[in-house]
């Protein structure tokens, strides 16, 4: 809501400078969104009487124009690109040395000095300022004509307010009343205590109108002014200037009083034309619906049951609160006006307003209430001002109420204790100064039982219907910053829980491995790369962004992928990104079954009657590309690995997991999967279920991405592991006694077909070394003559120990046959 | 002059001038060893007599330990000239940039995130989290924002498709109604998390965004318990000379709600204040409906933007940074 200073300060009394103006108002609910200064710098600019015009001798388009200020300095002569003007027309006279706001300048910013100058051979003192050259309007088709009483060599800035402060307040949902210049006059009166003031309006007229039947519910109340002998015409200077101010555009004095009346009082008007009424009543009732409405923006509207309409017993004529129609708006040959003010149920109007996508400056006031006790003022307000300025006839008035008062006008009655008030603000405020406040507020209030309150609010203050309204009412009054600070004395155990102090921890693990964490948007389109458990199940938005945005991601491939991209555009010669983040498939993917396998609990989410949310679960994705080490180290061609990626999740697995428990480790199936490397991916499975995917992307999958290979991407849930953590933690991991006893080391080949996957060697070497096993890697491995074709011998060291006894040669030797059996079973062979 | 005399002079001029330890071991061999002049007269020393052996006793013992302590001297003197010739040799130039580590950076988000949820933990708070994908009653309904309130229509919600009201959460609220609906009073959590509007990406704007929310509800909870939590969090944020002020608002969950500011000093003298928060005393209608007694119970909740909060301590001037993955930008923090 914009609100030129000089129309606010006519309603309250208030001697604020503009900064404390707006500071005051910002600290105790009206919000300054902005002050605006339109028309500012507009100088030198007078009112002169046309003497003369011709055209202009050297060019088709320009005329030659004489002017008087009847200020005794004689005509003078200037050059006018506009032709809307004729002798003995006021206009706005910009001398030589004043400033026209409106103007880009020869530099290029606001605003042009003038100086004389000769335009193809006539010097032009001066010009003749359009409304948008002076802000006072969007208007440049001609210039300016004032009206013709207009006194001769006045400055323009003496006679309008150009230039003021115009303060734009940001209005809250539940403020209605703050679109109106009365309604902020009116709390600024509360916050300052003052008083405020409304415009004084005539009384109702007795005499015909045309009747009024409310025969539904969601009208409160309808009144009418009749009136006739109206001049339509362009409305005076000072009313265009303010409907500009607001951001309104003139159109012609009924128009622009209505909406002028609606800018002051916040009560939406509408001026029907009474002769292009066919009935003898007018209706107000509700659609049944297959009715059509051509409104003022001349838009054909299809009506639906439900919808509020004004009906002139033939045909509805506008759509209630939301818009008037267009067969029946005023044009410039009406004289006889109908001039309606109704109080509407927010409700109906929010709806219709919604399902039409139709929001009107009346609809947006509606469906926030109005005062119901404004309309009477409203419509007497607009009369007013039509017969003042546009020398109409008042003929007859009339007014009728829905009977009985609808529930949603009527204001509230509220019990108030004054002591919990004082408790919740923490204010060292009695009821005698809660009153007080509440009173300034207009609220009626008187003593109940007890050292209660009852509180009527204001019929503008729809806001105002419980204990605690009137609670921020007193504090907002009182101010905030009285407010003293303490802290709550809450019996509560703060902190992390284990399972929050886990997935940091894995956090840190992740990082720890070279990976930067990566935050990216959460949407995917059509086509993204699926990961863990894939499937073709999607989360779809109903109201997405965009196209490529349709979906939430169904894994954190696809952001990572693209991420990277971006970062080899800039020319990175190697990326490594992690994230970590929920995951989104459908309820009932073949993702939830997996998690159903893992966890023992419900992990699922669900909304208060116990219906499953989408599957989203906790994963952490991993993509790297190109080389490990930065573009600083140029010798470096060490380049990100599949490897890498496994590195991390073992890692983070083996932290997440309970202490010492081997069913928890993850084990790696190969795996083949679209749009990754056949023979570099495998499946990470947990109790035999996939939880996790590690792979290098398929070369044509890179190409297609335009990404340098090698690319390898990585996705485990996390889930799984967040789950089993026990609300009081995993056990403590205890301690082991530190071996003195010296540990033997034991190296083992064993040779077995190239297909053996090294997991089976490796559980050979385990079972081999049984309980004296104390640690063990692989550390080399082998294809030649001497293993055969098609086969290879991995290296795998043994280190043994033995909590009570040196280790002999006779160990190791018992060790190595118990490895050479174990091999055996999974076909391979100990190589001596 | 003796061959004694002679084989010293001899010796010692050898010490002098061995080079190296290995020359100088060389020179203790030739000069004392088994085959060495040395043991010649030590043999002839035999055919002496009595006075003349006891005098060439002492001739030679003066001899041996001339030459030891010469032969020590001289060994000392290599030795440590050894050492320096291989420290000067194994000199680095430290001020070449080693070979970097490997460790990646947590996200600015994640970071500030972080930082805001363990001042909370430090004043006693837990941490509660919830799904993004969230029912429309736990996102609005719980939370005293109906269906045709104005406020709702305000949040530009994204809504998921094929459910008849589930969206994704437009603030992390929704996970405060999960709290009240399932734990008594006292409560006192944060709420951190990813949140959702329908904004079209630009440099202020973006349809995925972060927040810290806060709720305590207990008995006698006050507005200004309200007010001193967050001037605790502003200055544990911000900095200790930090102020703030609530000017009041309005959000459906809260009654009285704030808009809350924080002062700062910029260059030359400037200060005003910067608007980071939203807050509230908790809306009986919200209490009523998670359960809890309004008649009994009061609260405070509050709302902070992770990215705005990240946004003002980083500088960092275009939202679209902190989602775009940019290395050089995740890098740097």
């Amino acid at each position: 809501m914009k609100l030129p200073l000089s129309w606010l300060t006519s309603m309250v009394d208030v001697d604020l400078p503009v900064d404390e103006l707006v500071d005051v108002m910002s600290l105790n609910g009206l919000e300054v969104e902005a002050v605006t200064f339109p028309g500012a710098g507009a100088d030198g600019i007078r009112t002169a009487q046309v003497v003369h015009w011709e055209p202009h001798p050297d060019a088709d388009k320009l005329r030659v124009v004489r002017v008087t200020a009847d200020g005794g300095d004689g005509e003078i002569e200037l050059v006018c690109g506009a032709a809307n003007f004729a002798v003995g027309d006021v206009v706005a006279h910009a001398l030589p040395g004043g400033h026209v706001p409106g103007v880009t300048g020869p530099d290029g910013g606001k605003g042009l000095t003038l100086s004389s100058r000769r335009i193809r051979g006539v010097t032009s003192h001066g010009m003749l300022a359009s409304a948008r050259e002076l802000e006072l309007g969007d208007d440049h088709a001609g210039i300016l004509v004032l009206p013709g009483d207009t006194p001769l060599g006045a400055s323009l800035t003496d006679l309008l307010p150009i230039g003021e402060p115009v303060v734009e307040v940001a209005v809250q949902a539940d403020r209605g009343d703050h679109l109106s210049v009365l309604g902020v006059a009116r709390d600024l009166a509360a916050i300052l205590d003052t008083t405020w003031h409304a415009p004084e309006v005539p009384a109702p007229v007795a005499g015909p109108t045309i009747p009024v039947t409310i025969a539904t519910d969601g009208c409160e109340r309808f009144v009418t002014w009749a009136l006739e002998d109206v001049t339509v015409q362009p409305s005076p200077l000072w009313l265009a200037q303010r409907l500009v101010q607001c951001g309104m555009r003139p159109i012609d004095l009924v128009v622009d009083v209505t909406n002028y009346v609606m800018l002051e009082l916040g009560q939406p008007l509408h001026a029907f034309d009474l002769a292009s009424l066919r009935g003898p009543s007018l209706t107000v009732r509700t659609s049944t619906g297959g009715e059509t409405l051509t409104t003022l923006d001349d838009q054909v509207r299809e009506l639906q049951a439900g919808d509020l309409v004004i009906d002139d017993a033939q045909r509805p004529i506008s759509l209630a609160g939301v818009m008037g129609g267009l067969d029946t708006e005023v044009t410039t040959s009406t004289t006889r006006v109908l001039l309606e003010a109704a109080v509407w149920d927010p409700r109906a109007i929010r709806r219709t307003s919604r399902r039409l996508g139709l929001v009107s400056e009346a609809s947006s006031r509606f469906e926030r209430r109005v005062d119901p006790e404004g309309a009477d003022r409203a419509v007497a307000r607009a009369a007013q001002l039509l017969v003042e300025l546009g020398s109409a006839r008042a003929v007859g008035t009339d007014r009728v109420d829905a009977d009985p008062t609808p529930d949603w006008t009527r204001p509230a009655r509220i019990t108030l204790d004054p002591a919990r008030v004082r408790a919740l603000l923490d204010l060292d405020l009695d009821a005698r100064a809660q009153c007080a406040l509440l009173t300034r507020s207009g609220c009626a209030v008187s003593p109940a039982d007890g050292d209660r309150l009852v509180v009527t609010a204001p019929t503008w203050r729809g806001d105002l219907s419980r204990p605690a309204d009137l609670a921020e009412e007193i504090a907002r009054l009182h101010g905030y910053d009285a407010i003293p600070t303490t802290l709550p004395t809450v019996d509560v155990t703060g902190g992390l829980t284990p399972t929050q102090r886990l997935e940091r921890q894995a956090r840190a693990l992740a990082l720890a491995g070279g990976f930067h964490e990566a935050v990216t948007r959460p949407f995917v389109g059509e086509d993204a790369l699926v990961g863990v458990a894939p499937s073709a199940g999607r989360v779809v938005l109903s109201n997405p962004l965009a196209k490529d945005a349709s979906a939430m991601r169904p894994s954190l491939l696809e952001g990572l992928l693209q991420a990277l991209r971006r970062n080899v555009g800039q020319g990175r010669a190697g990326t490594a990104l992690a994230e970590f983040g929920r995951i989104f498939r459908p309820v009932g993917d073949p993702l939830a079954s997996a998690l159903d396998e893992v966890i023992a609990g419900d992990w699922r989410w669900r909304d208060p009657e116990g219906d499953e949310l989408p599957v989203q679960p906790r994963a952490l994705g991993l993509a790297a590309q190109g080389l490990r080490i930065g573009p600083d180290w140029l010798d470096a061609d060490d380049r990100w690995s599949v490897e890498d990626v496994l590195a991390v999740f073992d890692q983070v697995a083996a932290r997440l997991a309970p202490p010492d428990d081997p069913s928890w480790r993850l084990a790696r199936v190969p795996t083949e999967r679209d749009g990754l490397h056949p023979g570099r991916t495998a499946v990470l499975e947990l109790h035999g279920h996939e939880v996790g995917i590690v792979g290098q992307l398929h070369p044509s999958e890179a190409d297609r991405r335009d990404l340098p290979e090698p690319v390898v991407i990585g996705e485990l849930l996390l889930e799984p592991f967040l789950a089993a953590v026990p609300d009081d933690g995993h056990a403590p991991v205890p301690a082991l006694a530190l071996v003195k006893h010296p540990a033997l080391t034991v190296d083992v080949a064993l040779v077995a077909e190239d297909r053996v996957p090294y997991a089976e060697l490796e559980a050979a070497a385990r079972e081999g070394a049984g309980d004296l096993l104390d640690g063990l890697w692989w550390f080399d491995e082998y294809r030649g003559a001497q293993v055969g074709e098609g086969r290879r011998s991995v290296a795998i060291r043994l280190r043994l120990q033995s909590p009570d006894r040196q280790l002999t040669d006779t160990d190791a030797e018992q060790v190595i046959e118990a490895v050479a059996a174990a091999a055996d079973r999974v076909g391979a062979a100990l190589r001596r | 002059m003796t061959d004694l005399d002679t084989l010293a002079q001899e010796a010692l001029a050898a010490v002098a001038a061995a080079d190296d330890l290995e020359h100088l071991d060389e020179v203790r061999v030739r000069f004392t060893g088994k085959r060495s002049a040395l043991t010649g007269v030590q043999k002839a020393m035999r055919d002496l007599d009595p006075d003349e052996r006891r005098a060439r006793g002492q001739a030679l013992n003066a001899f041996r330990s001339a030459f030891q302590a010469a032969f020590e001297a001289r060994r000392e003197a290599l030795g440590s000239a050894a050492l320096a010739t291989r420290l000067e040799a194994e000199r680095l130039d430290l001020t070449l940039p080693p070979r970097r580590l490997p460790p990646g950076r947590p996200h600015l988000l994640t970071q500030v995130e972080q930082e805001m949820v363990d001042v909370f933990v430090g004043m006693g708070y837990q941490v509660a989290e919830g799904p993004e994908a969230e029912a429309g009653s736990y996102n609005f309904d719980l939370l005293n924002i109906e269906s045709d309130h104005p406020a709702r229509q305000e949040m530009d919600t994204i809504y998921v498709d094929g459910f008849d009201d589930v969206v994704l959460r437009t603030h992390t609220s929704p996970v405060q109604a999960r709290v009240m609906t399932r734990q008594a009073p006292p409560i006192a959590v944060v709420c951190p998390g990813r949140t959702y509007r329908a904004d079209a990406v630009d440099a202020t704007h973006s349809p995925v965004f972060s927040q810290v929310e806060g709720l305590v509800v207990d008995e006698g909870v006050t507005m200004g318990d309200l007010r001193g939590t967050l001037l605790a969090f502003s200055r544990a944020m911000f900095g200790h000379e930090r102020r703030i002020r609530l000017r009041p608002s309005f959000f459906p969950f809260t009654e009285p709600s704030a808009e809350v500011d924080v002062s700062f000093e910029g260059a030359a003298g400037h200060h005003g204040w910067l608007e980071i928060l939203g807050a509230g005393m908790v809306d009986p209608n919200v209490l009523t409906a998670c359960g809890i007694d309004p008649e009994r119970y009061t609260g405070f909740a509050f709302g902070i933007g992770i990215e705005r909060v990240a946004m003002l301590r980083h500088g960092v001037a275009d939202i679209r940074d902190l989602y775009e993955a940019d290395a050089r930008f995740l890098a740097r923090f």
